[in-house]
């Protein structure tokens, strides 16, 4: 356990994930009241990074449950092994039926999911629910009770407490809302593209083989851009790999005049490029100028 | 920090909707007890704050609280003048101020056309003109309004536009000034809270301010964002809800696997049958929105619930109108909205006299477009219903009525100004399955549970 905020910050440094002094102080909180974080923001600013580089700092097993629509408890949390238990029928016909009902629901025919191996494990793990805006509100709803009591309740075998109280970090996109009974059992973080100094200071832990005026230049490329009004801003990772294909060209700084046919590694959408290529005519002449 | 000051925070952030709950304040005071050296706000705000969009008013709440107390009464004792802060910066010879008024005698932006900083923007408003503006019974918005005009908000903003457009400002030192734009409102928006807070000794005025709750056409930028966030919210759930498509069964079709697979539960004997999933309803939707100046705050986020509910429909058709009708059903599928408005603009330049007429825009409705329509298409129509004093012509939208399945309208104004003799919605309104207010963002929410 971190004795302090600063503490936990300078290990997650350690791990290569570089957070801000906000966001590690309620990571913190939520880790000393043992309560689910939940991680909203755009998509590709950290936040599964983040869960993963807590479990190394914590040095717990990661158990990663992705969502997505229709995610339901026989995928998330246990199933019965059917075909199982049916070899177990087709060799009990000679037995007792009622020695062998009791049989047919136990753990030996039960196939645990994330959630429950979670619960189960002997070692303490970390459990990442991730893109839980994927994920329809019924498996929300269910989720309540694994988040607040860190157990399930198997309707054929009863209620299984956990035995080392998981860490729950959940990531969302925040394409939907949840209900307030999920927020309220979880800390709440916000991530958000990160300073112009700080994604510098990101890129160089990620990717050490740049200069450091390539490495200035292209985040400050990328933070310009963020200001246009594109259908998709360019996230955290697409920097990293639009200087690292940058490098690749042996370009040692940023211009204007020589980023066509790069630009896709940082935008993903033909409108948003198009937009792009338009403003740099603009950014050329103003730069051009300056000199 | 002090039990008093916890207790009026808690109550404070409950009185603005912000859900804090017992459990929230054990846990807060057991991370202030334990962790003496973070911030309390930080502690507070970690541990209170569930939503993103709750942020800002927990920072507002905290300033007026905790912050802004001793300041602001050295403030409000102040002789009332407005001290002039601005000081020279680089540009210090500004981009074409045009010498408009400078209101009360106060401070002119215009005037050397510089870059705030934020500490400079605090001294700008003096709380006694606040004070007098509120017992003068100005609303919250007003207030903004007269003290920007006062400082020539609007010439400075101008000029500054004008100056990059002319490529006499660079984008960098434009973005500078966007960002002094939004310090300058938000920290006027801040003090003039303040004091509507102080002056009615109640946290009323902040609830007002909540973003669900005010109007649609007095949101900032960062909440039409937050709004059009929370459309598309809507909108996704709406969209995997399951509707009332006709099917072959009432409760939709077995689903054979499914039974197979629950049976082996039960030794093999079927005890309960399984039903596929519902699909949801797609039906066929016809939007006509007035995009006259008067409508032009609440159109954009129609179009845009419009647009992220699209997967909820067969069909959908969009049109336009002002005193004719446009067809735009090819222009709005788009999340960026500025080309929509774009045409709007040069729309309502080359065909439009700028006056709204429904007489004449249903009866184009119903002679050219009405026979496309299917009789199950639920029709809706964003307006507010002034029509010029121009003649209603019910017996079109009657005709409308008589042939769609449902005519919903969506309206932006209060029910006493229904009433305003230039305003034909009492007549229009029995030709409707149900009129909605749609003024703010909770009343977008309630259309969109209602009528899609």
């Amino acid at each position: 356990m971190q004795s302090s905020p600063l503490d936990l910050a300078q290990q997650l440094k350690e791990q290569g994930y570089l957070i801000d002094e906000e966001s590690v102080t309620t990571l913190f909180l939520s880790l000393a009241l043992e309560k689910p974080c939940l991680i909203e923001g755009p998509a590709g600013v950290g936040k599964t990074q983040l869960a993963l580089a807590l479990a190394r700092t914590e040095k717990r097993r990661l158990i990663r449950l992705q969502c997505y629509e229709g995610l339901d408890l026989n995928k998330a949390l246990y199933d019965w092994n059917y075909a199982k238990q049916l070899l177990r029928l087709q060799l009990a016909k000679t037995e007792e039926w009622n020695e062998i009902k009791v049989d047919l629901f136990s753990e030996e025919f039960l196939l645990t999911r994330p959630l429950l191996e979670s619960i189960l494990s002997p070692e303490p793990v970390l459990l990442l629910i991730d893109e839980m805006d994927k994920s329809d509100e019924e498996f929300e709803s269910f989720l309540l009770e694994l988040l607040a009591e860190r157990q399930v309740t198997i309707p054929e075998l009863g209620t299984i407490v956990s035995k080392t109280s998981p860490i729950v970090i959940l990531t969302s996109n925040n394409t939907r809302d949840f209900s307030d009974a999920l927020r309220r059992r979880c800390i709440h973080i916000y991530l958000t593209y990160p300073t112009l100094e700080r994604e510098i200071s990101i890129l160089k832990s990620q990717a050490p083989e740049l200069s450091d005026r390539l490495a200035k230049d292209v985040c400050e490329f990328v933070a310009r851009v963020r200001k246009l009004p594109l259908q998709k801003l360019p996230s955290v990772s697409e920097t990293i790999d639009f200087a690292r294909a940058l490098n690749t060209l042996r370009k040692e700084t940023l211009n204007y005049g020589e980023l066509m046919g790069t630009l896709s590694v940082l935008l993903k959408y033909p409108k948003d490029i198009a937009k792009l290529e338009e403003r740099l005519e603009n950014w050329k002449v103003e730069a051009s100028q300056r000199r | 920090m002090d039990g008093w000051n916890f207790i009026k925070l808690v109550h404070a952030l409950r009185r603005v909707s912000v859900s804090i709950s017992s459990q929230d304040i054990l846990n807060a005071q057991v991370c202030l007890e334990r962790f003496p050296d973070i911030l309390d706000k930080q502690i507070l705000k970690s541990l209170f704050i569930h939503r993103p969009q709750d942020s800002s008013i927990f920072e507002t709440i905290w300033r007026i609280l905790l912050e802004n107390r001793e300041s602001s009464v050295q403030d409000y004792t102040g002789e009332g003048t407005v001290k002039t802060v601005l000081e020279e910066t680089e540009d210090r010879f500004g981009i074409g101020g045009h010498g408009a008024g400078r209101g009360s005698g106060g401070v002119s932006l215009t005037v050397k056309g510089n870059i705030l900083s934020s500490s400079q923007i605090t001294d700008l408003v003096s709380f006694s003109r606040l004070e007098e503006m509120i017992s003068n019974g100005l609303e919250f918005e007003e207030i903004v309004q007269t003290i920007l005009v006062e400082m020539d908000y609007y010439t400075w903003i101008n000029s500054n536009d004008l100056a990059y457009q002319r490529r006499q400002l660079s984008e960098d030192t434009w973005y500078k000034h966007q960002d002094s734009r939004s310090s300058l409102i938000q920290e006027i928006r801040q003090r003039v809270m303040t004091a509507q807070v102080t002056h009615e000794n109640s946290w009323e005025p902040l609830a007002r301010q909540h973003w669900l709750i005010k109007p649609l056409s007095t949101l900032t930028e960062e909440e039409k964002d937050l709004v059009k966030s929370s459309i598309q919210k809507w909108a996704r759930k709406l969209a995997l809800s399951p509707g009332s498509r006709w099917k072959t069964s009432r409760r939709g079709s077995i689903d054979i696997s499914r039974i197979i697979q629950k049976s082996v539960q039960s030794d093999g004997n079927i005890f309960y049958l399984s039903y596929r999933q519902r699909i949801p309803r797609a039906p066929e939707l016809v939007v006509l929105c007035d995009v006259s100046n008067s409508m032009a705050a609440f159109v954009e986020f129609l179009i845009y619930m419009v647009t992220c509910l699209r997967v909820r429909f067969r069909k959908i058709r969009v049109f336009f109108f002002i005193d004719s009708v446009w067809d735009v059903s090819d222009f709005v599928w788009d999340n960026d909205l500025d080309g929509v408005k774009q045409e709007i603009k040069s729309w309502g330049r080359k065909a439009s006299s700028g006056f709204t007429d429904y007489g004449v825009v249903f009866r184009e409705l119903a002679e050219d477009k009405l026979r496309n329509l299917s009789s199950r298409a639920t029709v809706v129509i964003l307006g507010d219903g002034k029509n010029n004093y121009r003649p209603a012509q019910t017996e079109y939208i009657a005709q409308i009525s008589s042939k769609v399945r449902n005519v919903f309208w969506l309206n932006p104004l209060e029910s006493e100004e229904l009433n305003e003799p230039d305003n034909v919605m009492i007549e229009y309104q029995k030709y409707c399955t149900k009129v909605y207010r749609c003024r703010s963002a909770s009343d977008l929410q309630r259309v969109v549970k209602d009528v899609f």
